[in-house]
């Protein structure tokens, strides 16, 4: 039984860390939106297993949450957004496609070097998934730094905050249930005022792209 | 019962100003009265962590306010009061009064969630109140909205989200250390259990959480090089948010810093953390100071200035139980002098309609009052006597070459005195010369001046003999620590 | 492991598996043209139809340029004979083969890319622009697959703790769970990916085309006609079959004869066959699914295999 929960943690994090690469891969802003969502729903599934796994009902509900708010809800309203500024395809970022995909590479295997300590002191089933969390942060970071679409940056931002969950689920079954409700709310209503400037953006620069974002220097 | 009078004014002062549409007077005076209220509680608070016991409210112990709580907490009812009194100017900016409505609700739940942050004893909802205070922070400051402000509050809010999210990281390592240990339990993220069970906790793990805490809190703490949105948001926003941000927002985000500085420490030993610290802490001060000396705005002068003093906090930090006291100390006053200058700069841009510093001066003679004022703050600012500044300096100084860090706080000396040099000269250039034409002369509204006088005189007071209450707390806070 | 079969009965196996390779590659690639004929609607040519090319190739005339040199007429024996070499040693019946001492992956993957190497030479041989053309394309390919098929490798052999073929087919049969760890799902898509652009098939290059604009393998061997143009193109169906059954028979080996009697020689047939179709049906699937990549999108492509094969042996090395 743990040999299988150990296996379905791993796959799971390799597929939420996938999704993550999509990001540097595709250039359309659709791809983007489509990553995160399956990213999302592959974290709630990830985290009633654990919660199967681990006899811990309390994450049935924070799967119930992650999967309702961010597997359906964000997506959602990304596309409206995205819609409205027909935002089709990102322009070149600052690092092309295929230098993303090897520096985004190193960067797991950077994470794998970073989470060694992790995995020496754990002893729960699901620890080999940890340096994928890591790595999925890691290249959360890069995306949010190398491309120039506000609307990306945003993406970027919500998988980050998916990938710190996901270290949350393996490294200890989850946090509290007062944190998680706290930190669901905290990460709504942060991507509700970030929803807010896109339109704010959008309407006084007239394009999303933030490498127009430089009237303010020094 | 403190703990209620210490937040609750807040809430209602955020409810009330949402219902009342049309009375901004009552409005106004109900905020000022709460923030009054607050004041008086978090003195209440002080004197009983004066006499060695935290107030500990709430089941499993909630919300404990220990002597680092109150001191912090004092700070933010203060600065927040004082931005919140009506004559700050809030109104006769260009937002108008319903943006002086939008300020008074928000600004209030901003007040409300850095008091929480420093006041709750879980290190989790720590976390989620300072993600609080970064959303609610960002609605405000495209109070008037431009170009430049929509830009400076986008910066804000994704450097400041993530910042946020690599904290959270950080946390979530510590507690997996400390389930894999002692296994879960509802209180397990309690400082105070933290810090006593913190010497059996795993020193390397611990260590990587470090790394996290600090990038994250340190973004919101304006250290270098996360700092970038810093300057931007400070010179976009209304002057009385960058006197909270600037002055107790800092330190609500040093204050986590220290509180998780003490815990890895009692891990593993400080030579760790005293050197990923010290090493920020001298790029921000290097950074701060340099910038100092060629800014054409002086609220982005107040905000590198920000950047320094943050960065000679943390450095003091590293110096043992003599520079935490002086950090500590200097986190109070720079608390004071900042948000006095942030919100004389408030009523500066109101008079002369230009935040250039080419295009003000003359400030003796248009506004005598505000420019002694002003003057004053920059003075407190630059670490000159009989501020309270220059004696925490001194003591951070002095405990640095005490503790044989000679190359680093040489290093810090030199660029403390750059950004005096930077500091004097845009001064004495907005200070003197001649008043710019179409510029009213002749100080108004010297009721809202007074107010802001009171931080100053303190700093003096402070500066001249450092009051028992003062000095016993931060004393038994330094014990508290046990660094 | 079991002792290596040193006797006539065994190298007659060797044999026969090479022969039996050789002849059902025609069949496999008239497959993949009718499974994606029948999917474009059309009728298509019956699965046989190769065998009639080769049959015609091999009647008619070689016609040489002018120009060319000896490269041009020793390279298809090259690419044919490395290509047979190559299923004399990937396992497509039994594990562990007779030859299995020089059963090496690396052997294999380099084998391979020798027979690239002369095509691409023949294709500069004769001196036209087509051929020029196809050869730097191929080689650029080549050139950037070759780190992504190496690390797909790696993460195979760093979970078997050997790169003999037999000993990594013989772990996964040993151990069942750990054909669905994620090292070797990875593994797995890194090295399908390579395949498409080694074999030249859709996404990076068409196999049917004759237009200058999408051609790289077709240009290479424009030249070549007759006898020469039979033994190249079998060369590249074989290709296409040996690296089909390196997928199936490395991450899915159960089905392989572990020893020379009938009855297991019979199933080990038979499960190769299906292995076969059901590759060949994803090739086939694929290639009318997905549109062919514009050649400097090919590296963003093959830098996706790579980071999946680095992932892949990130995460075998946790593993042990």
């Amino acid at each position: 039984m743990q040999g299988v929960f150990a296996q379905v943690a791993v796959l799971g994090s390799s597929g939420v860390l996938l999704c993550g690469i999509i990001l540097l891969w595709r250039r359309g802003v659709a791809a983007y939106i489509t990553a995160f969502a399956w990213q999302s729903t592959v974290l709630a599934a990830l985290t009633a297993a654990v919660g199967y796994f681990g006899a811990d009902p309390q994450l049935y509900v924070v799967a119930a949450l992650l999967f309702g708010i961010k597997a359906v809800a964000m997506p959602r309203l990304l596309r409206r957004v995205a819609r409205r500024f027909a935002a089709g395809r990102e322009p070149d970022p600052y690092v092309n496609t295929a230098t993303s995909l090897v520096v985004s590479g190193l960067l797991v295997l950077l994470a794998y070097a970073a989470a060694r300590p992790l995995e020496a002191i754990a002893d729960v089933p699901t620890r080999a998934g940890m340096p994928l969390a890591m790595g999925l942060m890691f290249v959360s970071l890069f995306v949010i730094i190398s491309r120039k679409m506000a609307i990306t940056q945003v993406i970027g931002f919500l998988m980050l905050e998916n990938a710190i969950a996901l270290l949350a689920v393996l490294g200890t079954y989850g946090v509290p249930l007062i944190v998680e409700l706290g930190v669901f709310l905290d990460a709504l209503m942060g991507f509700l005022v970030m929803q807010i400037f896109l339109y704010d953006i959008h309407d006084t620069f007239s394009t999303v792209d933030v490498d127009v974002l430089t009237r303010l220097k020094h | 019962m403190l703990l209620t009078g210490l937040l609750v004014p807040w809430m209602l002062s955020a409810a009330l100003s949402s219902v009342l549409r049309r009375s901004h007077r009552l409005a106004a005076w109900l905020t000022a009265a709460a923030g009054v209220a607050s004041a008086a509680s978090a003195t209440r608070l002080w004197l009983n962590a004066l006499r060695g016991e935290a107030t500990v409210v709430g089941s499993g112990a909630l919300f404990r306010v220990d002597g680092l709580s109150a001191l912090i907490a004092c700070c933010i009812a203060a600065v927040a009061g004082l931005a919140m009194l009506p004559g700050s100017g809030i109104e006769k900016s260009d937002a108008g009064p319903d943006g002086a409505r939008r300020f008074r609700i928000f600004g209030s739940l901003f007040a409300l969630a850095m008091l929480v942050a420093v006041t709750i004893n879980n290190v989790a909802l720590m976390w989620v109140a300072i993600e609080a205070t970064t959303i609610v922070s960002a609605l405000l400051i495209p109070l008037h909205r431009s170009k430049a402000s929509i830009e400076a509050s986008w910066k804000y809010i994704l450097i400041g989200s993530v910042g946020i999210a690599l904290a959270f990281a950080g946390t979530v390592l510590a507690y997996f250390d400390f389930v894999s240990l002692l296994g879960r339990r509802q209180d397990a993220l309690n400082w105070t259990l933290l810090m006593h069970v913190a010497p059996s906790l795993h020193a390397d793990v611990l260590r990587l959480a470090f790394v996290f805490l600090l990038v994250g809190y340190g973004t919101k703490a304006g250290l270098a090089p996360m700092h970038t949105w810093l300057p931007d948001a400070h010179s976009e926003a209304p002057a009385p948010l960058s006197a909270m941000m600037s002055g107790v927002l800092l330190a609500v985000a040093q204050y986590a810093i220290i509180r998780w500085k003490a815990v890895v420490d009692a891990a593993g030993g400080p030579a760790f953390t005293n050197q990923v610290l010290m090493a920020l802490a001298l790029v921000s001060i290097a950074i701060g100071a340099l910038s100092l000396v060629r800014q054409q705005s002086y609220k982005r002068l107040l905000a590198y200035s920000s950047v320094e003093h943050s960065g000679l906090i943390c450095l003091g930090l590293t110096f043992g139980p003599a520079g935490v006291f002086a950090s500590l100390l200097h986190l109070l006053n720079h608390a004071l002098a900042k948000s006095v200058s942030f919100l004389l700069a408030g009523r500066i841009l109101a008079r002369y309609r230009s935040a250039d510093v080419e295009r003000v001066s003359g400030l003796m003679r248009v506004m005598p009052g505000t420019g002694a004022l002003f003057a004053a703050g920059l003075l407190a600012l630059m670490g000159l006597p009989p501020f309270g500044l220059f004696v925490s300096e001194f003591l951070l100084f002095r405990a640095g070459f005490m503790s044989g860090h000679v190359v680093a706080t040489s290093a810090a000396l030199v660029l403390a005195g750059v950004g005096f040099v930077g500091l004097a000269g845009h001064l004495m250039q907005m200070l003197y010369g001649a008043a710019p034409d179409g510029v009213a002369k002749g100080e108004r509204a010297w009721w809202g001046l007074a107010p802001l006088a009171v931080p100053l005189l303190a700093m003096v007071v402070m500066g001249l003999f450092l009051p028992g209450a003062v000095g016993r707390l931060l004393g038994r806070i330094v014990e508290a620590m046990s660094i | 492991m079991e002792k290596p079969l040193f006797d006539v009965v065994g190298i007659a196996v060797e044999i026969g598996q090479a022969l039996l390779a050789l002849a059902l590659a025609p069949a496999l690639v008239g497959f993949i043209r009718w499974m994606k004929a029948r999917m474009q609607n059309r009728r298509g040519a019956p699965v046989w139809q190769p065998y009639a090319e080769l049959r015609k190739l091999f009647g008619k005339d070689i016609l040489v340029s002018q120009n060319a040199s000896w490269v041009f007429h020793v390279a298809p024996y090259v690419v044919f004979g490395s290509t047979v070499v190559v299923s004399l040693i990937v396992p497509i019946l039994v594990t562990p083969l007779p030859f299995n001492a020089v059963a090496d992956l690396f052997a294999v993957v380099y084998l391979l890319l020798l027979g690239t190497v002369f095509l691409a030479l023949a294709g500069l041989d004769p001196g036209s622009a087509f051929g020029g053309m196809g050869s730097s394309r191929e080689m650029t390919i080549a050139a950037i697959s070759e780190p992504a098929i190496a690390l797909a490798i790696l993460s195979l052999a760093l979970a078997a703790g050997s790169t003999n073929l037999g000993e990594i087919a013989a772990r996964t049969i040993a151990r069942p769970s750990s054909a669905l760890s994620p090292g070797h799902i990875l593994a797995f898509v890194a090295l399908f990916i390579v395949m498409l652009a080694e074999t030249g098939r859709l996404p990076v290059d068409n196999p049917a085309t004759h237009l200058e604009l999408t051609m790289i393998h077709e240009a290479m061997i424009l030249e070549y006609s007759g006898p020469y143009l039979a033994l190249v193109e079998w060369a590249s169906w074989l290709k296409l079959l040996v690296f089909l059954m390196l997928a199936g028979n490395l991450f899915v080996p159960w089905g392989l004869a572990t020893s020379l009697a009938p009855a297991a020689l019979a199933i080990a047939f038979a499960t190769t066959v299906a292995k076969l179709v059901v590759l060949a049906a994803a090739v086939a699937v694929l290639e009318t699914r997905v549109a062919k990549l514009r050649l400097f999108r090919v590296p963003e492509l093959l830098a996706v295999s790579f980071v999946l094969g680095l992932l892949a042996v990130a995460s075998s090395f946790s593993v042990r």
